[in-house]
């Protein structure tokens, strides 16, 4: 345990670090690279992303046995275990990786083969499928012993888990968060600030530790500054033109989900946040000739992203607004360091995906408004049902309350194999040319 | 009209002539208790089956099970209109997606009722909180028949519904010994869907009299376990090739009857609220896979099953997660397992019929083997 604890810790805080320092080294003066025609300059900041990312998945490899271990949904109020120094891991990030890599096939057939149907959660089949199989683009992942499930983003994740205690063997903890119509009642906000203090006798018991309740304290802050930070971000795309896409903001969400709660990841969204504001004060924009702007709904289509938006910016088009992206910078804001419990009940059941559809379609206006945005694409997700179900009402409200015009795309967030290229881009060009 | 939907009429028609109200409600757990004592009429809308009646299913992405998008066209298409409220229960994404989209963007127009049910496991948080919304719930219904909820009354619900849940259960698990065919039983399992319950019991009271002491099934029998036993011909295929339903796990019918009933006294809402404790096990309700899966096995050697058909819904996430496990459990203790999915079909279609029958000869011929 302490030999694996020191190599744990040498990896995260010395050789991790130190290997990244070489690669700047070995790049400098390379700066992040000229414009990219239709795009404008890369930002600057996605090497830090990317070493951020690179050190938190190293680190991960040396993970079990040294530090207590949780894999966790996003919506996971994750700060309760940061003071216990549990090294956290995200299924859904590590399935948009894989996506990205265009494994989702090849893990989830491996589970396809077991039973599972090829209708399921795409992040849920390549995370089975990356555990059946151990193939990963990220070297490897810890063992858990601990999983951390909140329903808050949907109940599929209840379902996944399910699974995964059964193969791993190890306590799952769920955080029910019932829907909300309109406002959450104040019994449905206890009851979820009771599970939350359960939560921490199980982690501690895991963890063999007690929470330090300043600590606790601080990482709530730590969060509340970060959503801040991510809102920050996200409001330079305001702009004309936009300092950057809004898929190059799908990636730079990673830590505000995966690292929440820490001062990395504060200090990279100041970084970004500078470079954005930066970019805007020189009216650099994220795509070069940033003409019709757009707001996306639902998840990315990560294995199709850089194509995508290279269509859509060669064109002139922008994606500036993300319900997605957005849903990060909201219900955060609610945490107070004082109440943990009861501001994380409140923060966690207030979230975009555990809403009704009224107040998306309200966050849908207030983006559009906000950002500018006269056209919308609806990634009618596949294998997302809550996140997919009552787009098309949504889509043909926002249009006749808002004058915003309206594609519904269908695809898939992970799974490429239901994407249909030729079909999608004809429906997006077409989409385009009502633009003028 | 299929039969379905005529049975459902006929009855809130006449409860409307006797000034009761009625509510139409989804899939699947919800406390029947509490409408019965508020003299409320409760109708189960599973689907219906069949296509969907009206264009509003296609407001719904076709890549969402066939429950939920049948019941937006239904409700849209003014088929409950006879009925005063819609109750959602909080089953899974779909339904919620549903229990948004029908009452706020266009559909049904009446009132829309929600129980939220806990996804985790028992313990005093979640019965506080189920409690509450038992609460809440009768507070809507109070707001719709005009009448608070007396809590004698609910007592006497309680006791109502727990004799309805010793038949049914009783039936099922004594199923060899009931001469019924699987239709029938099915059929009157299923019209405590609609029926006021004092009528249902008399019914269920009627049958068990049938039960006697030796076992008169003498086809192969088989477990099932999945959503909801539509289309019903599914019964008639079984029966038809020599085979039965010896033991039932649809969430529709053998997941609704209590493992335990609570003791008479105390207050009923708590009584109320520990029943979403003692129910079996459901994915719709969370809860430990392990447990499920020990439970499903225990059903499948109690009722002597020879096999196993696990019948879901496409698209139906709850279901379709658990069914690598079962498929593990069941391999395990060597059970053969035929996969059906369905997507509501008015009948099942040459294909399916084929292999239920291949099916069933595969498992007698397994069982009579030396
Ligand atoms: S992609 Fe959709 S279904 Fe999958 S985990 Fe995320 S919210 Fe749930
Ligand atoms: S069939 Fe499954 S997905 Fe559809 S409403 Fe029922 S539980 Fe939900």
């Amino acid at each position: 345990m302490i030999a694996r604890r020191v190599r744990y810790e040498i990896v995260s805080r010395a050789i991790g670090p130190t290997l990244m320092a070489m690669e700047r080294w070995r790049r400098r003066g390379r700066g992040a690279g000229g414009a990219e025609a239709p795009f404008g300059p890369p930002l600057e900041s996605t090497r830090k992303l990317k070493e951020l990312t690179t050190l938190h998945y190293l680190a991960g490899r040396f993970a079990d046995g040294a530090v207590p271990v949780a894999w966790v949904t996003s919506g996971f109020p994750v700060e309760m275990l940061r003071p216990l120094g549990f090294h956290t891991v995200y299924p859904e990030n590590h399935g948009a990786i894989c996506s990205v890599k265009r494994m989702v096939p090849e893990l989830s057939e491996a589970v396809e083969r077991e039973g599972y149907s090829r209708d399921l959660c795409g992040y849920a089949r390549a995370d089975l499928g990356s555990v059946a199989t151990g193939k990963t683009p990220v070297g490897r992942l810890p063992r858990p012993d601990l999983l951390c499930c909140c329903t808050n983003i949907c109940q599929t994740v209840l379902y996944w888990y399910r699974a995964l205690a059964v193969h791993f063997r190890v306590p799952l903890v769920v955080i029910d968060t019932p829907f909300v119509y309109g406002e959450a009642q104040p019994h449905l906000l206890a009851y979820v600030a009771y599970q939350l203090r359960e939560l921490t006798e199980t982690a501690e018991r895991v963890a063999g530790s007690k929470v330090d309740r300043d600590a606790l304290g601080e990482t709530m802050r730590l969060a509340r500054e970060g959503t801040r930070l991510w809102a920050e971000c996200l409001r330079a795309g305001c702009a004309r033109p936009s300092p950057w896409t809004g898929f190059d903001s799908f990636f730079h969400l990673a830590p505000i989900v995966a690292m929440r709660g820490t001062r990395e990841c504060n200090a990279y969204y100041r970084m970004l946040r500078d470079e954005l504001n930066d970019r805007v004060a020189r009216g650099v924009g994220g795509v070069a000739d940033e003409r019709v702007r757009l707001l996306w709904d639902n998840l990315p289509i990560w294995f199709n992203l850089r194509d995508l938006s290279t269509v859509l910016a060669r064109n002139g088009f922008n994606i500036v607004c993300a319900t997605y992206t957005n849903a990060w910078a909201e219900a955060g804001s609610m945490i107070d360091p004082a109440d943990p419990e009861g501001s994380a009940a409140r923060a966690y059941v207030h979230v975009l995906l555990n809403r009704d559809l009224p107040y998306k379609l309200s966050i849908m206006k207030r983006l559009c408004r906000e950002y500018g945005a006269t056209g919308a694409i609806f990634h009618s997700d596949r294998s997302c049902k809550p996140y997919s179900i009552g787009q098309i009402d949504l889509m043909g409200r926002l249009a006749s309350e808002e004058g915003v015009k309206g594609l519904l795309l269908e695809a898939d967030h992970a799974d490429p194999r239901s994407w249909s290229e030729a079909q999608a881009y004809n429906r997006l060009h077409a989409f385009m040319e009502m633009f003028g | 009209m299929p039969e379905y939907t005529i049975m459902r009429d006929a009855t809130i028609s006449a409860r409307k002539k006797l000034g009761h109200k009625t509510v139409v409600v989804l899939p699947v757990h919800y406390p029947r208790e509490l409408f019965t004592a508020m003299d409320v009429h409760t109708v189960e809308l599973w689907g219906p089956p069949g296509p969907p009646h009206g264009p509003d299913a296609g407001r719904i992405q076709a890549y969402t099970c066939a429950v939920v998008r049948n019941a937006l066209a239904f409700l849209a298409s003014g088929g409950a209109d006879a009925a005063d409220a819609v109750l959602f229960p909080h089953t899974c994404d779909s339904i919620q997606g549903l229990a948004t989209l029908a009452p706020d963007f266009g559909g049904w127009g009446k009132p829309a009722l929600r129980f939220l049910h806990p996804k985790g496991g028992d313990g005093p948080a979640a019965r506080a909180f189920v409690r509450a919304e038992l609460s809440l719930l009768a507070d809507r219904l109070a707001e719709l028949t005009g009448r608070p909820l007396a809590l004698p009354r609910l007592a006497e619900a309680i006791g109502l519904h727990a004799r309805i849940d010793r038949l049914r259960g009783d039936l099922l698990s004594r199923r060899a010994l009931l001469g019924m065919g699987d239709r029938d039983l099915y059929r009157l399992l299923r019209r405590g869907e609609f029926l006021v319950p004092e009528d249902h019991l008399a019914e269920l009271a009627v049958a068990a009299r049938g039960l006697g002491e030796e076992r008169v099934q003498r086809g192969v029998p088989l477990m099932v376990t999945g959503y909801v036993p539509e289309p019903m011909t599914l019964l008639d295929s079984l029966a038809s090739s020599g085979a039965f339903v010896a033991a039932d796990d649809y969430a529709a019918v053998g997941r609704r009857v209590p493992l335990s009933f609570p003791a008479d006294g105390g207050d009923p809402l708590d009584t109320l609220a520990a029943k979403a404790f003692s129910m079996p096990p459901c994915p719709t309700r969370g809860g430990d896979q392990d447990v499920r899966m020990e439970h499903m096995e225990t059903l499948y050697r109690r009722s002597g099953s020879a096999g196993l058909i696990v019948h879901v819904q496409k698209f139906c996430e709850p279901e379709l997660f658990d069914v690598p496990a079962i498929r593990r459990r069941f391999a395990r203790i060597g059970a053969p397992l035929l996969y059906l999915e369905g997507e509501l079909e008015a009948s099942l279609s040459g294909q399916v019929v084929t292999r239920l029958e291949a099916f069933v000869e595969m498992v007698d011929a397994r069982r009579n083997a030396p």
